[in-house]
């Protein structure tokens, strides 16, 4: 305790040093106009530089939230374009019932927020996890989607999970559309690149061109048509000859994805018994 | 002891005297005052507890503050080198010397103690006129009036202590 208190009244006058040059300073830049102002200034520039960086701090860490936000905003976006697509063509020509019975259930979907926790595109059938289950309303046949396309298909659900199949999935098959010209088929992914697919059953007489965009068709009621899966990037015929088969590149890369949105569409059941009909 | 403390307390008076009453009222071609008041720290005896030079240093430097205006820069500066002085004087005399060991001219020999006085006349210099300028933008005339103050203090300084020990 002796050795302690010595040492501590050994360093004594460093505390007393500090205290009066603290004194001092304070003194200076209280009754000194020139220095004082200058001081204020100078804290001034330093306390605003020091809060840009905590500005910047906060913006970065809030950036999950508003990335999961953008996706949902661009998907609802992919859709408002689609709409007003719709509309503009039925402004101009007169639509079928059913095109009229499709473009209704648009109205009738929610977007459920959900991250991807598990991912695989390695291997010849790709699924992956999301963070969101029967609890936040997901069943299994739902669409799942990212800010840039279409992902997959919900396959099983648990309360807090989903398992989804993805597009990079053998067993996989989209309903799919080329925008401009309407001709439908289905994609496929048969392996290999993760950014190319293929689209079968599109017809001799269609006419197709490299950079024509490639979208969901509707026809399936999992997916709303016009969310996009990609482009055209090659024609080829098929084996038998009797339609074109076209490689795709797609819009989503799925080896690099975070957040996703489970399409829940309240019309399904209503819409699929139109289509019955 | 008592007669070499009140001799020391009759000096410091003087210089402070001299300081607020003539030397800030020069100014050397228009550029800073001479300085004397370090002197009364410089003196202060080998014994001298650190914390007691510490608060000596800054109530004379507050002291000069308030006769000329300049609040906290004085004391600042004074608390500045009275932290430096003990050390300073310990490196400089011989290892053996007493407690009532003083600096001057004749105890420590004149090139000793010229050198040890300029060095922290010049630290103290730099610390007053950097607070006083207090502007990265007019670097120029703070180093001009610290020089002229700087010559000027050593030169009175030395004066001062020539008269206070004379030559036996």
């Amino acid at each position: 305790m002796h050795d302690f208190i010595e040492r501590i009244t050994a360093y004594i006058h460093w505390a007393i040093f500090l205290l009066l040059e603290g004194l001092s300073g304070f003194l200076l830049f209280q009754y000194n106009h020139y220095q004082g102002s200058i001081w204020l200034t100078q804290a001034n520039i330093v306390a605003a530089q020091v809060h840009k960086w905590e500005a910047h701090i906060l913006s970065y860490l809030s950036m999950p939230t508003e990335n999961a936000e953008l996706t949902q905003r661009n998907i609802i976006l992919q859709y408002d374009n689609d709409m007003l697509r719709h509309e503009l063509a039925k402004l101009c020509t007169d639509s079928t019932n059913t095109q009229k019975a499709l473009a209704k259930t648009l109205h009738g979907m929610t977007l459920i927020p959900a991250h991807i926790v598990n991912n695989s595109v390695r291997q010849k059938d790709n699924m992956l996890v999301i963070d969101a289950g029967s609890a936040d309303g997901i069943q299994p046949e739902m669409g799942v989607v990212s800010g840039t396309g279409v992902v997959g298909i919900v396959s099983q659900v648990t309360p807090h999970y989903a398992l989804v199949m993805s597009i990079l999935n053998s067993h996989s098959s989209i309903s799919c559309r080329l925008r401009d010209t309407e001709y439908f088929g289905y994609m496929k992914w048969k392996g290999g690149k993760t950014l190319r697919a293929s689209m079968d059953e599109v017809p001799r007489h269609a006419r197709i061109k490299k950079g024509d965009i490639v979208e969901t068709s509707g026809f399936s009621n999992v997916f709303p048509p016009g969310i996009f899966l990609g482009k055209v990037a090659e024609i080829h015929n098929s084996s038998d000859g009797m339609a074109y088969e076209l490689e795709i590149l797609l819009s989503t890369d799925i080896a690099n994805l975070r957040h996703v949105n489970v399409i829940n569409n309240h019309s399904k059941e209503e819409l699929d018994s139109l289509l019955a009909r | 002891m008592i007669i070499s403390i009140l001799h020391r307390l009759a000096w410091t008076l003087m210089l402070l005297t001299l300081q607020v009453f003539v030397l800030n009222q020069i100014h050397p071609g228009g550029w800073g005052a001479p300085l004397l008041c370090p002197l009364a720290v410089i003196i202060l005896p080998l014994g001298t507890s650190r914390a007691g030079a510490l608060l000596w240093g800054f109530a004379l430097g507050f002291v000069t503050d308030i006769f000329a205006g300049t609040i906290g820069i004085g004391s600042a500066a004074m608390t500045f080198i009275a932290l430096l002085q003990p050390p300073l004087l310990q490196l400089t005399v011989p290892r053996d010397s007493e407690e009532e060991f003083s600096p001057s001219f004749v105890t420590m020999g004149r090139w000793n103690y010229l050198r040890f006085m300029a060095l922290l006349f010049l630290l103290h210099h730099i610390i007053y006129f950097a607070l006083e300028g207090f502007s990265y933008f007019r670097l120029t005339d703070i180093a001009i009036s610290m020089s002229v103050s700087y010559a000027a203090s050593m030169l009175i300084a030395i004066i001062v202590e020539t008269i206070r020990n004379p030559k036996r």
